[in-house]
């Protein structure tokens, strides 16, 4: 009985040690050409593909180009998400790229309900393509209730440089925000919907699947990117919501950028 | 004795921190055929400033069948010129750049 006990708590901890994050994908962030470029919008754990969440429709996913806001979820399509346990709802999209800019994607998702925690989250997403390398406004805020406003261009990092970010609540920094942070490391492919199952590193020890850094007292943060690649970073429960149908609500904000190998 | 700066130090210290970030931006300058007999050109520098009334030239054989400039938005859509050309964004020495029509598609 002991050992189931025990058993049950090693669980438990393995699944604490990895963090929910919502993804919305595309695999190239730097395009020079114009055309359709697909979206993959998952909930799921990206460092270890571990449990794919299953997504309810979107409140809200647009993407903001020189200022102008235009929807990109009325194209969306239901698909299923395979990832290393299981297979889930989510939703393929298309961005569409036309002038030089920077395209900032953000998905509002309906909160979901974990069951282990008894708790819903709702995990506000911002990711970024840029077309012909003009920097027209990535540094911009959305006005998003929880948000990650980036301090470095989010699609043209160095593995070896840094990111740097501010959380901000309702536009407001957030001092000492806690912030996990995860590698995508099982690359998405995009055919097949699923994570590719092989990693593309070993964490040297559990503690390395989920980091979790905190922001200074003016909501800022600094990560060093050691490998090209996807980044995710999740500031936990800074959104102004705290409640769902009567149960706690983590209103999360997440940002993606992605590092490039100087070669 | 510390010597004293001079003028010419001064404005020259001054001319560079005013000239660093004129000249540490990039040109950037591309075009796409729209597959309608007519291509879209769009330039910009990398630090996010725009390039509306920048001049541009069609050139075919080396003589210019077009000279313009981006309007507003730092947009030129015209016609495709038959045969060889370029499509030159001409934003003053050092921010030159030459597309040639081949590598529109």
């Amino acid at each position: 009985m002991r050992a189931v006990l025990l058993a049950a708590a090693l669980i438990c901890a393995a699944d604490a040690a990895q963090a929910h994050f919502q993804l919305v994908y595309t695999p190239d962030v730097n395009v020079s050409r114009p055309g359709a470029l697909p979206l993959r919008l998952v909930f799921a754990h990206p460092a270890e593909n571990g449990h794919v969440m299953a997504m309810g429709e979107p409140l809200e996913f647009y993407f903001v180009l020189r200022g102008k806001r235009t929807d990109l979820k009325a194209d969306l399509a239901p698909i299923a998400w395979t990832g290393g346990h299981n297979a889930a709802a989510g939703f393929a999209g298309i961005l569409p790229v036309r002038r030089n800019g920077d395209y900032i994607m953000a998905l509002i998702p309906s909160p979901y309900y974990e069951a282990g925690e008894d708790i819903y989250i709702q995990q506000i997403t911002k990711s970024f393509v840029n077309k012909g390398g003009v920097p027209t406004g990535w540094e911009e805020t959305l006005d998003l209730p929880a948000e990650i406003r980036p301090l470095a261009k989010p699609y043209a990092l160095y593995a070896g440089g840094s990111f740097s970010g501010q959380v901000l609540s309702t536009g407001e920094p957030v001092p000492f925000a806690e912030i996990e942070v995860e590698y995508l490391n099982h690359p998405p492919v995009l055919d097949t919907n699923m994570f590719d199952p092989d990693g593309q590193i070993t964490p040297p020890s559990d503690a390395f699947i989920t980091m979790t850094i905190f922001a200074d007292a003016t909501g800022t943060f600094t990560f060093g990117l050691p490998r090209a690649g996807f980044w995710g970073f999740c500031a936990l429960g800074v959104g102004p919501e705290t409640e769902h149908e009567g149960k706690e609500l983590s209103q999360d904000a997440v940002i993606w950028v992605r590092a490039y190998d100087m070669k | 004795m510390t010597p004293k700066p001079t003028l010419t130090a001064a404005v020259l210290a001054v001319g560079l921190l005013v000239a660093g970030p004129v000249s540490t931006h990039t040109p950037l300058f591309s075009c796409f055929d729209n597959y309608d007999g007519t291509i879209f050109c769009e330039g910009g520098f990398s630090d996010g400033s725009s390039a509306a009334g920048v001049k541009i030239e069609v050139l075919v054989a080396g003589q210019a069948v077009l000279s313009t400039e981006l309007d507003a938005d730092g947009i030129l859509e015209t016609g495709k010129p038959e045969g060889d050309y370029t499509v030159r964004f001409d934003a003053g020495p050092g921010h030159v750049i030459d597309v040639a029509g081949g590598e529109i598609e």
